[in-house]
């Protein structure tokens, strides 16, 4: 019986997680809306935190918080930055929007590529010897205050060609 | 000039694709140098609609991406029945589609599929839908079929199906360890494997009498797969005059929508009543998680008629030519082995962890879809804004069909294109461009079921290769591809499986 009443309580969280993520699209904002990729217990301590610089298209550098085992895209999600068509595919290495540029010791740090990253960093935009897909790096400690580049995209190209024009 | 320049040089040696990228990104400041589809080269109405009917065109269309890009060049027009379709058989060309292809990226707007779900009221799956409709479903099956961590939880549920197909090899062999029509059992294979993913239960397409049923919902996706191109490339009028095809195709879908519901309704039946019971109920299916996300059942019920046509034709093709090139390349099948055996280290059973250190099995998977690519040419319809391709400037809404086939037999971006060499995949300075090659789509509205088909084939393919030497059939001859909507083998092919 008492099983019979935790598999109700899972699917009522399930139907409440459906029906608030159907919100989220109709409201248009399917992307920055939606709290985490990888389902990790939210950290409320924050000495646990690490901290992350991203810099952005333009250069800026924007210095946010994640908890350990967070992904990179997770964090970006979490902390609704707006990087245009960043994370396509969700997390689920279909796509290389996530693409991010390190500096090479940190890139060292960030250890092994899988094959299966390895083929989607191949069809990114701007690949580098020091580029990998945010959604495959996981945060920990040893990461702290690390920075990570957000190449420029196509759009990008196209856009400050009809500026110069 | 451009256009001829590419004509001259064979086509698009790889730098002047490069170069022609640049141009046509520079090219967006000047407008006015960009032409139309007016100027776009094609064959006429008349002509194409006789290569289609007249020439056995609709199982050619693959060998018809050759012959375009050897008259037109990378980009040309044509009309498909009554639809207009600009083709684009360049890496670089097809990799500026896909970067234009927007937030809900469509495959088509016009489609029999669709008419057909329209007329019988079913609902859309994930082959059909569109938009939001299509990205809440995406999204919630993606987390369970896309992310390796969960994709690796399925090795044992498809191993179990792999043990069957084994053992039904074994069966089927006959004098000499010769093994007919290898694509039955293939199909077979492929079916239970993507039902054991959906159910979490076995249908017995692998046992030694199969249930007239599976065997029916096969011949229901072959047909309907034939009947696909055919409808699409009638004009109503011919409809109305040779209503047969129409009506076919109606038939395959009603078995296959039929059969998808027996086994939901039987699923769900018999968890209500476990849970009734008052027993554990553990799901780790696809419907499962489908059928609790508060999704009308009509939703459930075309997904899963989707996701299981999906799963039989394209893991058959590719096992069967995976074995056939094995086969005829006894050197590549050996070191193959070798390489299974030295990460099995004396175990018979491999795990999803283990394919992580088999690189020549997954150059070789992807080598056998280079040479074959189950879907030989995909499509997308930008809906959202006109988009510059290749100097031309497309309209919104226009068809644009990608031609994988010729890209990946383009001798220009891959050396002896029409030979089977998996090496070529393991050179870490490869200089091939990433777009030529790539068999489950890219981005967001790729292929949702490629890791686990991956796995299925990984798993497979180091099981018969342990337990089995694979030889041709000695009377056997060379076997060319078709279209059939996908790319099939033409013949029946027969293999020796000599237990090693």
């Amino acid at each position: 019986m008492a099983f019979v009443t935790a598999l109700r309580r899972l699917a009522h969280v399930r139907l409440r997680e459906y029906s608030w993520r159907t919100a989220a699209v109709t409201s248009g904002a399917w992307l920055t809306s939606q709290r985490s990729f990888t389902s990790s217990s939210p950290s409320l301590r924050s000495d646990n935190k690490v901290t992350i610089n991203f810099v952005n298209r333009d250069g800026e550098k924007i210095t946010v918080k994640g908890s350990p085992g967070d992904s990179l895209l997770d964090i970006v999600i979490n902390e609704d930055l707006d990087f245009d068509g960043f994370g396509a595919c969700e997390g689920t290495l279909a796509c290389s929007t996530c693409h991010l540029i390190f500096d090479e010791d940190t890139y060292k740090s960030l250890g092994p590529v899988t094959d299966e990253e390895m083929d989607m960093l191949d069809l990114a935009y701007g690949l580098t010897d020091t580029s990998r897909l945010g959604c495959q790096i996981c945060l920990t400690k040893s990461l702290e205050g690390v920075v990570a580049r957000v190449p420029e995209s196509v759009a990008d190209i196209r856009q400050s060609k009809d500026e110069s024009s | 000039m451009l256009q001829k320049a590419l004509k001259v040089s064979g086509r698009s040696a790889f730098p002047l694709a490069k170069w022609m990228e640049r141009w046509t990104e520079g090219a967006s400041a000047k407008s006015q140098a960009l032409r139309t589809l007016d100027d776009m080269p094609g064959p006429s109405v008349a002509s194409f609609a006789w290569d289609l009917f007249a020439r056995r065109g609709l199982s050619r269309l693959h060998e018809i991406q050759l012959e375009g890009v050897q008259r037109y060049g990378p980009m040309w027009k044509a009309s498909f029945g009554p639809i207009l379709t600009v083709h684009v058989a360049d890496p670089a060309l097809i990799e500026q589609v896909l970067r234009q292809e927007g937030q809900h990226p469509m495959r088509s707007d016009l489609s029999s599929w669709k008419d057909y779900r329209k007329a019988r009221g079913h609902h859309y799956g994930l082959l059909t839908s569109e938009g939001e409709e299509w990205q809440s479903v995406r999204s919630l099956l993606g987390k369970h079929m896309l992310r390796p961590k969960a994709v690796e939880a399925y090795d044992k549920t498809l191993n179990g199906v792999v043990s069957d197909l084994i053992a039904k090899l074994r069966l089927r062999r006959r004098s000499r360890g010769l093994v007919s029509d290898i694509a039955s059992e293939f199909y077979r294979f492929g079916l239970e494997g993507i039902s054991s993913v959906l159910f979490e239960s076995r249908i017995g397409c692998l046992d030694e009498v199969v249930p007239e049923e599976t065997e029916r919902f096969i011949q229901s996706i072959n047909t309907m797969f034939v009947m696909t191109l055919l409808t699409m490339a009638m004009p109503k009028w011919l409809h109305q005059l040779f209503p047969k095809p129409w009506n076919v195709f109606c038939r395959c879908w009603d078995y296959m929508f039929d059969f998808a519901r027996g086994h939901i309704d039987q699923r769900l039946t018999a968890e209500a009543e476990k849970v009734a019971r008052g027993e554990e109920v553990e799901g780790r299916y696809l419907t499962y998680f489908l059928s609790r996300t508060g999704l009308p059942i009509k939703t459930v019920y075309s997904n899963v008629t989707e996701l299981l046509l999906a799963g039989v034709d394209t893991i058959a093709s590719t096992m069967t030519w995976s074995l056939y090139e094995l086969s005829r390349h006894p050197e590549v099948q050996a070191s193959l082995r070798d390489e299974m055996l030295s990460v099995l280290e004396g175990r018979s059973i491999p795990e999803a962890k283990d394919v992580a250190r088999m690189p020549l099995l997954k150059a070789t998977v992807k080598e056998v879809l280079r040479l074959y690519p189950v879907i030989p040419a995909n499509a997308r319809v930008i809906t959202e804004t006109d988009i510059q391709v290749g100097g031309y400037l497309l309209p919104k809404n226009t068809l644009i069909t990608l031609c994988h086939f010729a890209t990946s037999r383009d001798p220009a971006v891959f050396t002896n294109p029409d030979e089977f060499q998996p090496h070529r995949w393991l050179n870490k300075d490869r200089t091939h461009h990433p777009y030529a090659s790539v068999p489950f789509g890219v981005g967001k509205r790729s292929c949702i079921g490629r890791r686990i088909a991956e796995l299925e084939l990984y798993l497979a393919l180091t099981r018969i290769l342990t337990e089995f030497d694979v030889k041709p059939d000695p009377e056997g001859i060379s076997v060319k591809p078709m279209t059939r909507t996908l790319l099939v083998p033409e013949n029946v092919i027969n293999l020796q499986f000599i237990e090693r």
